[in-house]
């Protein structure tokens, strides 16, 4: 349901960290994306191929994250938590979460069954010697280990869970911050979407879906599309009432819908698409026309694109212009949206929207794609859009920091 | 394999555990309490151990030890039995 009145005082997100195929940090995402940069190629980590000679998996891996953590506790946080880490290290510094007392401070991570590959990998190394099994793998397999890692080496003590919404975690993680902090819960709370760390078996099912696509390119909205392309990331957001703001603020969360469209698996759902963002939309007090630009899920599966092209029109946003981040650094599943949502921001605040690559033959030419190279765009409200397995829908709307007069 | 050998292997295993104590001077006579080591690295290092000397026995048998020296002489026997 939307709130029933505009939120007088939005909230706003005061940090921001971010881990991709372009590298660690904001920097290194920045220029990737304005550049265009091409990162696709077959996937290298161990328990990502199948190794008797089908088809390569391609996708998008990021280099090894930064060394935060104490030794001893580094070896034993697998792939997604040390991305985690390093996220919140990012945004933690940037939005000054010292100053908050640590029981003021929540933590939701968006994703489930995030270690799949570590698993795969422990089944095949342990299945002959069972007995020698580390003790720690009894409660590393969990989820929630990544909150506990978190909260183990930065001050959180307000509460730290997961919330799962397949490739809408990330975007739900941000919907639950803004609830945590909007009912007064906490003062701060980090959204994290985290890095969903897939194994070729996780892989395999996709591809027998039919929604993963062949080859190194991911052409979203483009007649060529043939399926997603998987992209490891990971990417932090701090949420704060604007009193609790660090010294930057990348824009105010306008508004948020979440709803579930009665889909059980992976089909699209153009209705429960468009009552997202209308619930959004009407929690921010705007309408479509306010709105200037839509981040997309836009993940390079035939159906997936067509029922969103249908929820665009429906909506009314051929006026907006329209990019799709995932042509870029692939589709981080649960971290998809936490990390778009970043791309939002930083697009917002540098007045810059990045391309969408291999954007060649749009599906649907009447909207205005950014195409070729990135291009200048003053964005006051956008829409970002993410949709997950199981009937999950979840728009956010996001405004500049300061509430500007048309 | 005497226990002199096996003390090796278990101070080997708590350095690759606990990678701070790399360049600390362990002994026989150091318990892994006292090293710092918590007690889920303390049974990661155990089982490590019985792995690199191919012996079963269950954790709880292995409760009593109060240092290095006295757990290797515990699994010396055991291996031994």
């Amino acid at each position: 349901m939307p709130s029933p009145q505009p939120d007088s005082q939005p909230l706003v997100v005061t940090g921001i960290g971010v881990a991709s195929g372009l590298g660690h940090g904001k920097d290194a995402f920045r220029a990737g994306l304005f550049e265009g940069r091409g990162v696709f190629a077959p996937l290298a980590r161990p328990g990502r191929q199948r190794d008797d000679g089908s088809p390569e998996f391609f996708g998008v891996e990021m280099p090894d994250p930064p060394a935060i953590l104490p030794r001893r506790v580094e070896r034993t946080a697998g792939l997604s938590g040390r991305a985690a880490v390093a996220v919140l290290d990012e945004a933690w510094r940037e939005a000054g979460l010292d100053r908050i007392v640590p029981e003021r401070i929540g933590l939701v991570v968006g994703g489930s069954n995030l270690m799949a590959r570590e698993q795969f990998l422990s089944l095949r190394d342990y299945a002959e010697r069972l007995d020698f099994l580390p003790p720690r793998h009894g409660h590393v397999f969990l989820d929630t280990d990544i909150c506990g890692l978190c909260a183990s080496q930065f001050p959180i003590r307000g509460f730290a869970h997961t919330i799962g919404a397949a490739s809408a975690s990330g975007a739900a993680a941000i919907v639950a911050a803004v609830e945590a902090v909007r009912s007064g819960r906490v003062d701060a709370c980090i959204a994290l979407g985290a890095l969903q760390d897939v194994s070729a078996l996780d892989l395999q099912g996709f591809r027998a879906l039919g929604a993963l696509g062949a080859g190194p390119v991911c052409r979203p909205m483009d007649t060529g599309h043939g399926g997603f392309l998987y992209g490891e990331a990971c990417a932090a957001l701090v949420v704060t009432r604007p009193e609790h703001a660090g010294s930057t603020v990348y824009g105010r969360v306008l508004g948020t819908g979440f709803c579930t469209d009665g889909s059980r698996g992976p089909e699209p759902n153009s209705d429960g698409q468009v009552r997202a963002a209308q619930d959004a939309l009407a929690a921010a007090g705007l309408t479509t026309a306010d709105i200037d630009y839509v981040n997309g899920h836009a993940t390079g599966t035939p159906s997936g694109d067509d029922a969103e092209l249908e929820t665009l029109r429906r909506l009314g946003l051929g006026h907006a212009r329209v990019n799709a981040t995932k042509s870029i650094i692939g589709h981080g599943l649960s971290a998809a949206g936490t990390i778009e949502a970043a791309a939002v921001l930083i697009q917002m605040r540098e007045g810059l929207l990045h391309p969408t690559l291999h954007l060649e033959a749009p599906l649907d030419e009447a909207f205005r794609w950014v195409r070729g190279a990135a291009q200048e765009h003053r964005v006051r409200h956008a829409l970002k859009l993410s949709f997950g397995f199981g009937g999950s829908n979840v728009a956010l709307v996001f405004g500049t920091p300061e509430e500007e007069t048309a | 394999m005497d226990s002199d050998r096996i003390a090796e292997i278990i101070i080997a295993e708590i350095r690759s555990t606990v990678p701070e104590l790399e360049a600390q001077p362990i002994t026989r006579a150091d318990s892994m309490t006292d090293l710092g080591v918590d007690s889920i690295e303390r049974s990661e290092i155990i089982l490590a151990t019985l792995e690199a000397i191919g012996l079963k026995v269950p954790m709880v048998q292995l409760h009593g030890p109060r240092n290095i020296g006295e757990l290797a002489d515990l699994l010396h026997a055991k291996s031994a039995a």
